[in-house]
């Protein structure tokens, strides 16, 4: 029973913890896309091919490998926690 | 209000210290003496101190307590500065089981097992714990693990420590950072819409209330106004 408390409210803490990780991380790669453009295109105020560059990068991140490798933050503490139960609990 | 930003600031980082050190786990060099099995009727106070039933077993009201009684090298500075002297100290030997804190210890047995053979001897050994002996409340430090070591002297290195005060520092940091990210990117033009909303809102009223006060304004005498 403990332990199915334990795999319920951890999966719920990790899944928090996994959300917030994918948000910033997106946003971190918006806020790069944006500057990139501002760079490229100083003098722009074409808001239309803006938003499609940034769009374009976002759909190039997403299919990238960095938001797979967030799903880490659920393989990470499991296999530490087994770690801490083997190493306890062996002579 | 300076002084009292200070004492909480302070007050908070006395507490989260305290509670890492009671939760982190520590190493003391001792010889045991005996191991025994007593009866323990908790009281509402020293309840949070002990952990739950055998991972096995159903929680009772009162049950049987595994203790290793033992002679302790003593230290100073949490560990760090080894002494001649020795004082008793005694460790219960409970299952942590699946819930706090995640030591995730089910061997008690063993490992009471495992310390009665260390007692037969004389020899010292390294035994791992966690917790506060707290005389007046009965409270008493988990042992985790105990292993022999040739000479007292040992040179122990807190690896486990070691990296979990690395990983605090990385995750504060991190979320920090994820704190401002989402200031920067979420909060902050939220806020320059909604305060550009109330200075529209505020310059309106302020209009309309000049209307009402120069209306009223008009029942006045004039010298008045």
């Amino acid at each position: 029973m403990a332990f199915v408390r334990l795999v319920v409210f951890g999966f719920l803490a990790l899944s928090v913890i996994y959300l917030s990780v994918a948000v910033y991380s997106r946003s971190v790669r918006r806020e790069k896309l944006e500057k990139a453009w501002a760079e490229d295109n100083p003098a722009s105020t074409d808001m239309a091919a803006r938003d499609a560059f940034v769009a374009k990068g976002i759909v190039d991140y997403n299919a990238s490998y960095r938001p797979k490798l967030i799903a880490l933050v659920y393989v990470v503490p499991t296999v530490i926690v087994a770690g801490i139960v083997y190493i306890t609990n062996t002579n | 209000m300076l002084r009292l930003k200070i004492a909480f600031r302070v007050l908070v980082f006395v507490t989260f210290g305290l509670f890492l050190h009671y939760v982190l786990p520590q190493h003391d060099i001792v010889r045991i003496g005996s191991t025994e099995i007593i009866r323990t009727d908790f009281s509402g106070f020293n309840r949070i101190f002990y952990a739950q039933a055998d991972s096995g077993g159903v929680e009772q009201p009162t049950r049987d307590l595994r203790l290793i009684n033992t002679d302790k090298k003593k230290t100073f500075l949490l560990g760090f500065v080894a002494r001649d002297t020795t004082e008793v100290m005694v460790y219960r030997n409970e299952d942590t089981g699946w819930i706090w804190p995640p030591y995730f210890k089910f061997d008690s047995s063993d490992l009471q097992a495992e310390s009665s053979s260390v007692a037969r001897g004389d020899s010292w050994a390294v035994l791992t714990h966690y917790g506060w002996r707290v005389r007046w409340a009965s409270i008493y430090p988990n042992a985790i693990a105990v292993r022999i070591v040739d000479i007292p002297d040992v040179r122990i290195i807190p690896w486990f420590n070691i990296f979990f005060f690395v990983f605090l520092v990385v995750g504060i940091a991190f979320l920090r950072a994820m704190w401002m990210q989402f200031r920067e990117r979420a909060v902050d033009p939220l806020m320059d819409t909604a305060g550009h909303h109330y200075d529209e809102a505020s310059a309106g009223m302020a209009k309309r209330r000049g209307r009402v006060r120069r209306w009223l304004d008009t029942w006045r005498a004039k010298d008045k106004r």
